[in-house]
Parts: structure tokens; sequence; C-alpha cells
């Protein structure tokens, strides 16, 4: 657990982050959005102390940053920024093996978590761990990006702008990849972005950042039912509310019973899938299957409607 | 084999067995002198001036590159960035002093001899090593920097493992250019009684035998060209690593 407590800086007369308190519980993805110069950066800095508070502090389970050593405290907490930054003279697999290098793991114990790596990022070991950066794509280089940030297990990962660079097509597939990831180690994120989408699709939670301050520290659904001020509202977008509120909703949840005509759709699909799946094909209802194939129910547009709008 | 590579290993060739023997090339150089004239430099081993010659230019370079890369760092650091304009001026008062000049002020200094020839070259090497170090330390991408920071590098680990190998091939090409200056400037230093292939340029002069300032001259800029070519060579192993962005740095 990530406990943000009362962070400021002050670059002068400057406050660039200020008085921010938030939490972020184990193996959760919390979302940092806002507009650029907004602090955010500066906030994901100050959490591995590359940029020092002016006041407040950092608890990493319960233990205050400032009692660890900076350079210890970096090799415990995974850092990927935009561009990567990947080391240009060393090849894959020297890039990921760099922080269990600093922490001096024994050789084989280095090569085997490289080799680990590589297989949970789809990079094919033998293909990739002897190629140097720029012969990379831009994909491929995010990829190495986070396996070198996740070496030597840390058990928090900051991201800024992880996937900035990349083109929407790759980007979608990096952040599905990501909360797989996520999923599977059970690694606590604190992530850095400008794009409100991307904060609804990998956020569990979401802070909202605007002029040093935080606006509002909240779940996805209820920054869209009940956004703390007008520049959360704005943000958020008000005419795509309904849309976001629905892609944040399993088809499980609005099951009905009954049988409709059609190509089934998955129990464990958004809403907002459903529903356009159902515009495109004008139809009123779809059968629905789960992880198996097996039909359970259906979903239908009224079912759908009720859930695109805060319940009263 | 490149044309251009047999054309170097043709020139290394020629240059080798002319050093070694040079009395077998003396038909091309009679018709250059007075008849009854020496065709061939007879005052002394052409191979054993050439070791001297480059000894004299490798001892030079090598101190100036250890005290300007370590210049170099020394500014690029936090604490050391304050004296960069200092160390640059005092550098550059180094390459603006005439050789020769220094020559005549190190001479009743230090005596005739080698001395005052590689404080000469000393100085005027640090130059183009010192600017290059600059260079290639502030080029470094400060993603990369940032990144190194992030994973708990710390500064001396930074310095070694990330900026000095991708500094690397400016910093070659800045001792690469300091050799081929040093290598003709040592000439000079045979008006001080160093040893090495200048002596055989001014002994051509004295006697007007235009067979010996060739024979000088040419093995001089042979050597120049060739060492030119290999430390090319070392420079584009050191940038392949980097996918070759630092190739058209030189």
């Amino acid at each position: 657990m990530i406990e943000i407590d009362r962070l400021t800086k002050r670059y002068g007369a400057t406050l660039v982050v200020d008085d921010v308190s938030f939490a972020v519980e184990e193996g959760t993805l919390a979302v940092v959005v806002g507009t650029s110069g907004a602090g955010k950066s500066t906030l994901l800095r100050m959490i591995n102390r590359l940029v020092e508070p002016s006041a407040g502090r950092v608890l990493i389970d319960g233990e205050d940053t400032r009692a660890i050593p900076e350079d210890e405290l970096r090799h415990r907490i995974g850092y990927v920024i935009q561009g990567y930054g990947l080391f240009p003279h060393r090849n894959v697999a020297d890039n990921i093996a760099t922080v269990p290098r600093l922490l001096r793991w024994d050789s084989k114990k280095v090569a085997q978590r490289v080799e680990e790596l590589l297989d949970l990022f789809q990079l094919e070991p033998a293909e990739f761990a002897h190629k140097f950066p720029h012969e990379l794509s831009g994909g491929q280089q995010q990829r190495v990006g986070v396996a070198r940030a996740l070496a030597a297990r840390p058990a928090l990962l900051l991201m800024d702008e992880p996937f900035g660079a990349l083109d929407a097509v790759i980007r979608s597939k990096a952040q599905d990849d990501l909360l797989a990831i996520q999923r599977r180690l059970g690694t606590t994120i604190v992530l850095v972005t400008h794009d409100m989408n991307e904060a609804f699709r990998l956020g569990d939670r979401i802070a909202v950042m605007d002029q040093a301050r935080l606006l509002q520290y909240a779940t996805p659904a209820e920054l869209l039912m009940r956004p703390a001020d007008d520049f959360v509202e704005r943000l958020v977008g008000s005419a795509e509310r309904p849309f976001r509120l629905l892609s944040l909703i399993r088809v499980q949840e609005a099951l009905e019973p009954g049988h409709a005509e059609g190509e089934p759709i998955a129990a464990s699909e958004s809403l907002h899938d459903a529903l356009s799946r159902l515009l495109w094909t004008g139809r009123k209802a779809l059968p629905v299957a789960d992880a198996s194939g097996a039909l359970i129910g259906q979903v239908s547009v009224g079912g759908i409607l009720q859930r695109g709008r805060p319940l009263p | 084999m490149t044309p251009a590579s047999f054309v170097r290993l043709t020139a290394l060739l020629v240059l080798a067995a002319f050093i070694a023997m040079p009395q077998v090339f003396a038909f091309l150089f009679e018709p250059l002198i007075a008849p009854g004239a020496p065709a061939i430099y007879n005052q002394g081993s052409l191979l054993v001036l050439t070791l001297q010659h480059l000894r004299t230019v490798c001892l030079a370079t090598m101190v100036s590159t250890v005290l300007a890369v370590a210049l170099g760092i020394f500014v690029t650091r936090p604490a050391g960035a304050e004296f960069l304009p200092l160390s640059r001026s005092l550098v550059n008062i180094g390459q603006t002093f005439p050789p020769i000049a220094v020559l005549a002020i190190a001479v009743p200094l230090v005596g005739f001899g080698e001395k005052p020839t590689f404080i000469a070259l000393f100085l005027y090497g640090l130059l183009p090593i010192f600017e290059n170090t600059l260079t290639g330390l502030t080029q470094v991408p400060s993603p990369t920097l940032e990144a190194a920071r992030g994973m708990g590098m710390n500064a001396r680990q930074r310095l070694v493992q990330v900026e000095l190998p991708l500094a690397l091939p400016v910093i070659l090409a800045g001792i690469r250019l300091s050799v081929i200056i040093s290598l003709g400037t040592a000439t000079i230093g045979s008006t001080v009684a160093a040893k090495g292939l200048g002596e055989v340029i001014i002994a051509g002069l004295q006697s007007n035998n235009i067979a010996f300032v060739l024979q000088g001259g040419l093995v001089v800029a042979l050597l120049a060209v060739l060492i030119h070519d290999g430390l090319v060579l070392v420079e584009r192993v050191a940038a392949r690593r980097l996918g070759g962005s630092l190739n058209e740095v030189s």
C-alpha cells in the first residue's frame, strides 16, 4: 500500500504540487490524470525521490521513503518513462538485467530472470535477447522498458506516459498487456497520463489533478456519476459519459434470462461492446455466452440503456 | 577486399619496407639530388627515428587524453560545472600558443631534447580531446540518464556504465584528431634536438638535399594517413553498437 501524505513541491514561489494526499491499495492500478503542467509527473517523481518533496511524505507499506537511502529505494520501485530511456549501447538482455546486476544477483539468476521476462512480454529470447534497442519497433521497445522496470520484482511500478509514443493500434494492445501482466504479478502501479480514455481503461482509481491540486480521487464510475467540480466534469466529457459508464460494466451484470438470435457475446465483455454490436446488427437483444462458450442468457437494448446513467 | 583497403594495405607495406630497407628505394630519389650527394638519409636509422617519433606522439597524446578526459568529466558534474569556462579558456590557450613558441619558452626551462617537444605536443593536443569529451558527455539522451537515475544507479555507476560508453565514439574522434596534429607537429621538435623524423627534413634543408626532405615528409604523411584510418576503424566499432547514430560525428 502506497500512502501519499500531504505531498507538496515548491520551486521558488511556484507551487507545482499542492498538498496532495491519496492512497493506492496493494495490487491495484491508480492513474493520475490531468492537463499538462498540472504537476502529475512531479508527483510521480516524488514517490521515488527523483524530486525531493518540499513538504509531506510518502509511505510504502507504512515505511517513510525518506528513511530509505535513495538508490536502494529506487531499486525497489520500477520506473518507466515516455521514450523508455533504454540504454542504446546495451542489448535487450543487458537492458533488462540492469537492476538485478546493480543488486549483484549471481549471473545464473539474472539470465533466468531475463528469459522469464522476455517470455512474459512475448519477446522470443533467441530472437530478441541480443538485439540492440535501435533494432526494435516502438512497441517492442515499450515492452523492454516495462520488462526492465519489473526485473527485480518491485512491489511498486511507476509509469510516466508509458504509452505516449505508440500509435493507436499498438497502444491499445500494450494497455491490454499491461493489465494482464498487472493481474498476473499483482504489482501495485501508479501511472501518469493526460489521456482520459487511457485513465478509464486502466485505472482501478483515478486521481484528477489540475494546477498542482488534486481535485478528485475516485473509482472511474464515481468520477462519471459524481464529478467533484466543473473541471472534472469537463475532463470526463459530458457527451461521452454514458458510453464511458457502459464500458465499465460487464455484460454479466446486465444478464437477463431468455434466448436471443445471433452470434453470442462473452459475459466478460463490456456493455459498451454489446451496445455497439446491437446497433450495428439492428437487433434488440444478443445471446450471452460464458467463458466455456455455453449460452447463459441474453442482454437487451433496454437493459443496457438502464445502466447508462446514474442509478437514482 | 575492397579497393580502399587494398590501397591502405599496399601503403602500409610500402611504408614498412621503406623504413626497414631504405637503400632499396635509392633509385627513386637519385634523380632529385646533386651528383655525389647521398640519395637516402645516411645520418641515422630511419626505423629508429620513426619509432622515436611515434613514441613522443604516443606519450604526449596519452597524457593529453588522461588530463582532457578527466577535466571533461569534472566540468560536466554538478560540482565542477562552475569551472567549465575557466577550463575552456585554459585549454584554448594551449591551442592558440604556436608549438614553436612553446618550444622557445620550454627549452630554457627544461633543456634541449624530447622534453620541450613533449610539452608542446601535450598542450596542443588537449583542446580536441577536451571539447569532444564535453560534446560526448552532454549529448547523452536525457531520457536515458533519467531512466538510469530512476533505476537507482548512483553518480559513479551512471558515469561508468552509461555516460562514458555513450560518449566513447566522440572522445575517440577527439583523440584521433589530436594524434594526427601531433604527428605533423612533432617534426619541429627536431629543431630543439628531439629525436624524430624532423631530423631527416632538417638535415635535408641544411645540406640542400631535396631527397632527404621528401623522405622525412613522406614517412610522416603516410604514418598520419594510416594511423587516421586505423583509428576511424576503432571508432566505427565503438559506434556500431549505438546503431551508427554517432557515425556522422568525426
